[in-house]
């Protein structure tokens, strides 16, 4: 007799849910806050790890005085002690209507559902903030922590729709207005736009945010087989161009695509960030457990 | 040659008016779909690349449009039929004449003939036949024959060059010549083409001592002589005959020649009844002869065969083998009656001659080689040689008559054997044999008679030719008549003796040479089949004299005949052709009234330029084929 096994969350099965719980995200740079020994406690964090010395000055804790040094040199060192700052996770999920071909947008979603997950068992401050629909109606999710906040999590994330217009770029001045915290900011998004990238970066890297930028790109997008003269409409914006013997042009094409890809990557490594570039036919556990554990995105 | 092409279809010039329909439809075609994509932001850039290269981009993205136009234009121009327009002018009835003689066959030092260089020639004029144009072969060899009808079917023409193969016999080109004059009777002929190595019948030019070829023929139309390049080295056998030095002995004579151009060097084997018997060495120098001379015993039947052996290089294999029936030696068996006596007597003074009946009045021979007599009875007894003295033929009776009065001769053929070295001026002959009124020469000599003296009245000796025989008739008998009593009159008994030898080849026989076998003797009306050396049968029936006579022999060899299924002789044939040996070639030839010169180079012909159309518009389309199918530029793996 078999045994209906359920499902924790539509979004991942419960093997991936299972091993993405145990695992935790790995950003470049840690954010931390240097403190005196004095201001540990009622700060928080999960972990002391010694840091510097400074000069004795009078009125410093006698406790932190490194006694070999001074037993050594016959001059006082106080030790200097670091603390893990809480890190936020602010998840940027493109949901506009170019997402929707190919299954971008599903794909997305899982490895928002995913990184959420690692970020939430690991007791990181996750929000998630969707790009697509403009204005004050963007749905977000407040940060959240620990593993009571998993279920307000997924269902967040299996309840948006696809829909809008609003680049990615333009999205993110949206989201560092609503958003305050140091840590990682994952883009899922296939950073087809017309606006500065760049300039979003920056804006997130000035925020204090390392850049996860993950670019998602359908097989037609990847490798377009046309031919003959189309005409192309924007799915976002209706807008049209004419193109004729097309297969002539998929040279030209690939070119602008791996030069995007090229862009994308040099301006995420200027910013101390990272990017990679997946296809949507792409399996989940594949871009989890392979491509982004073996770039030590995670671990 | 004028390379501004010239249509020979231009009608066809209509086909580039489906340009218009296919610029219409591929221009309705390019309605476009309709695509919706998740973005146009990297299409934009893209497009913006592409137009920095507009002038270009243009032209490819309506390569489709003008490759098809090529292709329609392509396939136009082909049904048009251009053509580049050849030096001579465009016939549309072409007779071309092919020498397929003995010296066609001298082959070059690779191995390729004379006629092979021909065909070549030729083949390139068959493929070049423009639609409206017809060619007929004639190839000149042992017979002159037509290969084809005038025809454009070229795969007919191919094969019937291809089976053309070279006869070893003389050239006879004005056979060639009068059947191409006999088709203008039919076809408008407006020029014939020859093509031969110029090795033909020479005589020397009165006036230069050169050689020169005259073709005995009226031209009716121009002919384009194309010489084929002659070759040079040639050593072979232009003489095989033998002579009966003795009652036991023939003298047999050899001569080797070289060619004109270049001296060869040869051994030379003589075998008789298929064993060697000798042989010698021959050294020549360019155009020179030497003559080698073999005993023969005579007292059997000799089969000699003769065979040059020559070292370095020898270009015409025809002539290197020769052979020759040499008949057991005899006396010449004369019948002469007694009452013939200044003959009987003449004839018995001679050496090998035997005279029957002899004195006694017996006879023992059943056939003599002789027969001299001046009664009608004797008319059909068989002989080489016939004399009938005081006879009118019968054919001639209601022609001729004989009257008793005085004639004298008036004139005679001096180069008639039986009148050779003989003076009949002054004979005074009481016989007067008259032509009946409004008789002339011709009938007479239309009778079958040649006429080799002449009287006041009319003739006085006839010949008449019987198959391999000879008949003379005497219209006066010499008894009656100063005849027997002149000088002359045992040179003629000795001419008769001599040419009864030659007939019943006693005294001298030359070997046979191609072209046809000499007549040989079976019984009456006997089939018999004659193998050629090729080895092909041809069958054939006797005479009712029991003579095989016409039998071709146009290659070199031995040809076997059987009568019912018994080998019964063999007779080999040889080239024996002095000039074909010689390979001497002229590059005029004279003709009746005007001389020919050989083209210094080939006239080019019409080139039909169809086939490189439709070959490119082929290849136009492959490439289209491809364009469209190949993976663009710049797409990864």
């Amino acid at each position: 007799m078999s045994v209906a096994v359920s499902q924790f969350t539509s979004l991942l099965p419960n093997d991936v849910l299972a091993r993405a719980e145990k695992m935790r995200l790995n950003p470049l740079n840690r954010r931390t806050n240097r403190m005196r020994g004095e201001h540990l406690s009622g700060k928080g964090g999960t972990s002391i790890e010694f840091s510097d010395y400074r000069d004795y000055v009078p009125g410093d804790d006698m406790r932190y005085i490194d006694w070999n040094i001074f037993a050594r040199l016959n001059q006082p060192y106080l030790k200097l002690y670091a603390h893990e700052e809480e890190m936020h996770v602010a998840i940027l999920l493109d949901s506009s209507t170019s997402m929707a071909f190919e299954g971008k947008f599903d794909l997305a979603r899982q490895i928002a559902a995913s990184l959420g997950v690692m970020g939430l068992m690991n007791v990181e401050r996750v929000s998630v903030y969707t790009c697509g629909p403009g204005g004050p109606e963007a749905p977000f999710l407040k940060p959240c922590s620990g593993r009571v906040a998993l279920k307000k999590f997924f269902g967040f994330l299996e309840n948006i729709e696809v829909g809008g217009e609003i680049p990615i770029e333009q999205s993110v001045e949206t989201v560092l207005s609503q958003h305050s915290g140091k840590g990682i900011v994952v883009l899922l998004s296939d950073f087809l736009t017309f606006g500065d990238i760049g300039r979003a970066f920056n804006l997130l890297h000035g925020s204090g945010l390392e850049i996860y930028a993950v670019q998602i790109l359908g097989p037609a997008e990847l490798n377009p087989e046309l031919t003959g003269d189309l005409r192309f409409v924007d799915s976002e914006t209706s807008q049209t161009v004419d193109v004729s013997s097309v297969g002539e042009l998929l040279g030209l094409y690939h070119a602008h695509l791996d030069g995007l890809q090229e862009y994308l990557a040099a301006e995420a490594r200027r910013r101390s960030g990272r990017f990679l570039r997946i296809s949507s036919d792409d399996d989940l556990k594949d871009v989890l457990f392979d491509k982004l554990l073996r770039r030590a995105w995670i671990r | 040659m004028n390379w501004i092409p010239s249509f020979f279809r231009p009608s066809y010039a209509w086909l580039f008016a489906l340009l218009i329909p296919v610029v219409v439809f591929y221009f309705l075609k390019m309605r476009r779909t309709r695509l919706e994509i998740s973005s146009l932001a990297l299409w934009r850039q893209v497009i913006n690349d592409q137009r920095v290269n507009a002038p270009f981009q243009k032209f490819k993205r309506n390569i489709l449009l003008y490759l098809q136009l090529l292709l329609l234009t392509l396939l136009a121009l082909a049904a048009m039929q251009p053509f580049i327009p050849g030096a001579s002018a465009r016939q549309q009835y072409l007779p071309i004449i092919i020498d397929c003689s003995a010296s066609m066959g001298a082959v070059d030092a690779d191995g390729t003939s004379r006629l092979d260089l021909a065909k070549e020639q030729i083949s390139d004029i068959v493929e070049g036949l423009l639609p409206g144009q017809q060619l007929t072969l004639i190839s000149v060899g042992a017979t002159t024959r037509r290969l084809t009808e005038f025809t454009d079917n070229k795969p007919l023409l191919r094969d019937a060059l291809e089976d053309l193969r070279v006869d070893d016999v003389p050239s006879r080109v004005a056979d060639g010549l009068r059947l191409a004059q006999a088709l203008s009777r039919t076809h408008n002929i407006e020029r014939v083409r020859l093509y031969s190595d110029g090795n033909l019948p020479t005589k020397p030019n009165p006036a230069t001592g050169f050689p020169m070829a005259e073709i005995d023929f009226d031209l009716t139309f121009p002919v384009d002589f194309f010489q084929i390049d002659p070759v040079r080295n040639n050593i072979g056998i232009t003489a095989f005959n033998a002579r009966r030095s003795s009652a036991d002995e023939w003298d047999v004579f050899v001569r080797v020649e070289s060619a004109v151009d270049a001296g060869s060097e040869a051994e030379v084997i003589m075998s008789a009844n298929g064993e060697v018997m000798g042989s010698d060495q021959v050294i020549l120098n360019a155009g020179e002869s030497q003559r080698l001379v073999f005993s023969v015993d005579a007292t059997i039947d000799q089969n000699l065969e003769v065979e040059l052996r020559p070292r370095g290089t020898d270009a015409l294999k025809a002539d290197n083998t020769a052979w020759l029936n040499l008949p057991r030696g005899r006396q010449l068996t004369v019948f002469c009656p007694k009452k013939l006596r200044t003959f009987r007597h003449a004839f018995q003074a001679l050496e090998g001659a035997l005279v029957e009946p002899n004195e006694d009045g017996e006879a023992f021979q059943k056939e003599y080689d002789l027969v001299v007599s001046d009664k009608l009875e004797d008319v059909d007894q068989p002989s080489a040689v016939s004399l009938f003295i005081g006879m009118v033929p019968e054919k001639l009776r209601d022609q001729l008559t004989v009257e008793e009065e005085n004639s004298e001769v008036v004139d005679w053929m001096r180069d008639a054997q039986i009148l050779q070295h003989v003076m009949l001026k002054d004979v005074v002959i009481s016989q007067l044999p008259k032509k009946q009124q409004g008789v002339e020469d011709n009938e007479i000599e239309q009778a079958g008679f040649e006429i080799i003296a002449h009287g006041t009245q009319g003739p006085l000796i006839l010949k008449q030719r019987d198959g391999i025989s000879v008949k003379y008739y005497f219209l006066f008998h010499t008894d009656k008549s100063t005849l027997p009593y002149r000088v002359g009159f045992p040179v003629i008994c000795s001419n008769l003796i001599s040419e009864a030898m030659q007939l019943a080849s006693l005294s001298e026989i030359r070997a046979p040479a191609t072209g046809v076998l000499p007549e040989l003797s079976f019984d009456k009306n006997e089939a018999v089949r004659v193998t050629n050396p090729l080895g092909k049968h041809d069958e054939r029936t006797t005479n009712d004299d029991g003579i095989l006579a016409g039998v071709p022999a146009p290659s070199v060899g031995q040809y076997e005949i059987r009568a019912g299924g018994e080998l019964k002789t063999k007779v080999g044939v040889g080239l024996l052709n002095p000039e074909e040996t010689s390979l001497l070639a002229v590059d005029k030839l004279y003709f009746n009234e005007l001389s020919v010169d050989a083209e210094i180079e080939q006239l080019d012909t019409d080139k039909p330029l169809w086939p490189m159309l439709a070959a490119v518009g082929f290849f136009v389309l492959l490439f289209e084929w491809w364009y469209f199918q190949k993976k663009p530029a710049g797409i990864p793996d």
